[in-house]
């Protein structure tokens, strides 16, 4: 059967089996059958009766595909299923959802919103500011978005009401931060679309950073600028006892930033000793790679401990220094996070897997130390993550072995033709691609796109002439522009999360939103901030620099 | 959080694996942090841990995604289901599990040679610490899908308003099967082993274990009440159930989470 005939089929059954209820991974597996039996052995489905009823002769399988049990093309599918069973990075996947169901469970989250609030609650538009920023800050930790919003909406949404914040500009800033989980690294998005597409994943993080902070300044730009506009917006709180004024925080700030450099210093100095001691014992300790070992680290580090010593002992007093402490501590914990995870997927130090796991680990020590560890939240995290490790892996399941199928049956060449054979501008091109994200993202989950849609919408980008991407034609590898379409897809399902009629941050917002805001109300509070992701990601599409600056 | 915890012999069977499965990830992190810690601290990088988090990780994957069967928690679009009538939404769940069944069919179809050479040999990862992968994973993954499509269908057949009956009967065919597989299987194993096999010692008794112990818990399930009918967790109980683990970490009093907000003073 022809490949135009078997796309028909693909599209048309796909529709079938979602609009029927079928779980998305098992859709696409059944398709990839389909897709099979199509391609090798259609008489299969058209003519299963081609031996007639005479049943001693009835033998269905003569084809390429039924000839045998136990062999033949069938077996692509599971050969496929296996090798993403057998892939390093995936184990990423249950291991950020383990670290986000812990943090979900933990008062670290509030912490760091009552400490924030402290320190922002006099700015006007403060506590929409606050919000923003906790979720950038907890967009850093974990890569998934749901339990963020829900958290956003608990905190923050009664509080910004009570206030008198107008009900949209509150709506708007805790979904569209909450949703900034999967667009700053580490980004469960971006993992999917880097195994899918064996691009890089570190090159993708590394890309990912500007946009994604682009995308989240615009939001607090545009919170301070309205409010300003119309102080009506967000009527200032009264003053109250733990509010800071001005001159608390000129003490405090620079205080606590120095106490943490000079833990930092410290600890660099404490591991300089350390590897300086051991070496003695085991030479291997200190190789060609081991960073931050020659003398004079020691010599700055002591000279940095030292002067934070004096500034905190002698200049500020150690009562202020408690104070400050006491003021701040909520923030160190969530950024001490953030640095064990960013740094040590930047900083190169182990892979992104080994961060996961090591964020984990930081998030279960910190319960500990909180004294909020229990074996039931344990128990009860565990059987969370294996639940959604199961969810969202066997789409990937399903969705590589219709990749798989379709391949073979010579669907991607297929669709470029089509698409190259309207012999569009390459920005067309882009344009229609970044219209049928947004239109899919509006029904249908992350997932299922970037598992069936990109195996047919890369090999085309690829195809377009390289120096027509972007309007300066800033792109010179194909692996560039692998990067810089993913970062394009990942700003795609920030709109998609937040699109009517299916946004799954109107839902969560939902839930925990007091009932007199409904559904509509919800989403006219995205419309502002849905302009704002598609300004961001015009920009992104037109200036591809923005990615590839730090690769 | 609420599950489903089942009530057949194969619910049984899936939800007692699940529990020992879910334990896997922590597992993961544990042995990373053991290597992070060796190679860090000590300068002695294990050559086992990223091959072992590898393999537990390929037997996680699998098995999860029966367990998220088992708790209906598969991504699915409820647009059309939700608003058509009873008796068609049953025509759309039969099909849908009859092609999860075809699928499963297909695959087993496709890869049981290979999966019962790969484990005839036993054959390795033909790396350092070389662990066994395609020797398990393969015969696995065919396995997983062989109870996904039965969880499917006994998914069905307790979802549905059926006669006590009607489950009786299906949980005695299921027993059956699964009994008589793992018979198979053992008989397979210790007694008719093909020339020149390399499955060691130790993974036959393994293997003897987990089968054993499969048959024990679908006895058991057998026995067990049969008739209960399992209460439906929709998508939305998952949300309230995340708000209430979130609210129990955050102590607002629930009159501002439900009242209107004041009216402004000034």
């Amino acid at each position: 059967m022809d490949i135009g005939t078997i796309s028909l089929i693909l599209l048309i059954g796909m529709l079938t089996l979602l609009a029927i209820g079928m779980p998305l991974g098992f859709a696409s597996g059944f398709l990839a059958v389909v897709v099979m039996v199509l391609k090798f052995e259609p008489t299969l489905v058209t003519d299963p009766f081609i031996y007639g009823f005479d049943f001693a002769q009835w033998t269905v399988g003569s084809g390429v595909l039924s000839r045998s049990f136990g062999t033949g093309p069938m077996n692509i599918l599971a050969q496929r299923l296996y090798g993403i069973t057998t892939n390093y990075v995936l184990i990423s996947v249950p291991l950020f959802i383990f670290m986000a169901t812990l943090l979900e469970r933990s008062g670290i989250a509030r912490d760091m919103y009552s400490c924030l609030n402290m320190w922002m609650s006099r700015t006007r538009g403060g506590i929409a500011v606050v919000t923003a920023l906790m979720a950038i800050v907890m967009a850093a930790m974990s890569g998934i978005i749901g339990g963020e919003v829900v958290l956003l909406g608990l905190i923050a949404l009664p509080q910004m009401l009570r206030l008198g914040y107008n009900q949209n500009l509150a709506i708007g800033t805790i979904c569209a931060s909450g949703s900034l989980g999967t667009m700053i690294p580490p980004s469960i998005v971006l993992i999917f679309y880097g195994l899918i597409t064996e691009t890089s994943i570190h090159a993708l993080f590394k890309a990912a950073f500007l946009p994604g902070f682009m995308l989240a300044g615009l939001y607090i730009i545009y919170i301070l600028v309205r409010t300003r506009i119309n102080p009506e917006l967000a009527p200032l709180p009264e003053p109250s006892a733990d509010a800071m004024t001005v001159k608390d925080k000129l003490i405090y700030g620079p205080t606590i930033v120095t106490m943490l450099v000079g833990a930092g210093a410290a600890i660099v100095g404490l591991r300089w000793i350390y590897i300086h001691v051991g070496a003695r014992f085991n030479p291997k300790m200190i190789d060609d790679t081991t960073a931050l070992i020659g003398n004079s680290v020691l010599w700055v580090c002591g000279g940095i401990v030292a002067l934070a010593a004096v500034f905190i002992f002698f200049l500020v007093g150690v009562a202020t220094a408690k104070d400050a402490w006491a003021k701040s501590k909520g923030m160190v914990a969530p950024l001490l996070i953030v640095f064990v995870v960013l740094g040590s997927i930047y900083g190169g130090i182990t892979g992104i897997t080994e961060a996961a796991a090591m964020g984990s680990l930081a998030v279960l020590t910190l319960i500990w130390i909180r004294k909020e560890f229990s074996f039931t939240l344990l128990r009860e995290a565990s059987m969370r993550t294996f639940k959604s490790t199961g969810t969202i892996i066997w789409v990937t399941l399903g969705a590589t072995a219709l990749a798989g199928a379709y391949t073979i049956a010579g669907g991607p060449a297929y669709v470029a033709n089509l698409i190259v054979g309207y012999e569009l501008p390459t920005l067309g091109v882009l344009l229609v691609m970044m219209v049928i994200f947004l239109f899919l993202g509006a029904f249908m989950d992350w997932t299922g796109i970037v598992l069936l849609v990109m195996p047919v919408f890369l090999p085309i980008v690829l195809k377009l002439p390289m120096n027509e991407l972007g309007l300066t034609g800033g792109l010179d590898s194909p692996s560039m522009v692998r990067v810089w379409f993913g970062i394009l897809f990942c700003v795609n399902m920030q709109v998609s999360f937040l699109s009517p009629p299916f946004g799954p941050a109107a839902f969560y917002l939902k839930s925990v939103a007091p009932p007199h805001i409904t559904l509509p109300d919800i989403f006219r509070g995205f419309l502002p901030f849905m302009c704002m992701q598609i300004i961001i990601l015009a920009l992104i599409l037109l200036v591809p620099e923005i990615t590839t600056v730090f690769l | 959080m609420k599950e489903h915890q089942g009530s057949g012999p194969l619910d049984m069977v899936t939800h007692t694996f699940s529990r020992i499965m879910m334990w896997a990830p922590f597992f993961i992190v544990l042995i990373i942090l053991y290597e992070v810690v060796m190679r860090y601290f000590f300068a002695a990088a294990t050559l086992w841990v990223n091959e072992m988090s590898l393999w537990i990780a390929g037997g996680i994957y699998l098995s999860a995604g029966l367990y998220a069967l088992l708790q209906r928690s598969h991504i699915r679009i409820f647009i059309v289901y939700d608003i058509v009538p009873l008796w068609l939404r049953r025509v759309f769940d039969i099909l849908s599990t009859l092609c999860v069944a075809i699928f499963a069919f297909a695959l087993i179809w496709g890869g049981f040679g290979e999966a019962k050479v790969k484990f005839w040999r036993w054959e390795t990862f033909g790396t350092a610490f070389d662990p066994p992968i395609p020797a398990t994973n393969k015969p696995l993954i065919l396995t997983v899908m062989f109870f996904l499509a039965l969880q499917a269908i006994s998914n069905l057949v307790r979802d549905w308003p059926a006669a006590p009956w009607v489950r009786k009967i299906f949980d005695i065919s299921v027993s059956a099967v699964i009994i008589g597989l793992a018979s198979t299987a053992a008989f397979t194993l210790y007694i008719v082993p093909p020339e020149g096999h390399a499955v060691p010692l130790k993974w036959q008794i393994g293997i003897g274990i987990f089968l054993s112990g499969a048959v024990i818990l679908v006895i058991y399930g057998l026995f067990r009440d049969f008739n209960k009918t399992p209460a439906p967790i929709s998508e939305m109980d998952e949300i309230e159930e995340e708000v209430e683990i979130i609210k129990g970490q955050t102590s607002i009093p629930d009159e501002i989470l439900t009242g209107d907000p004041p009216k402004k003073t000034s």
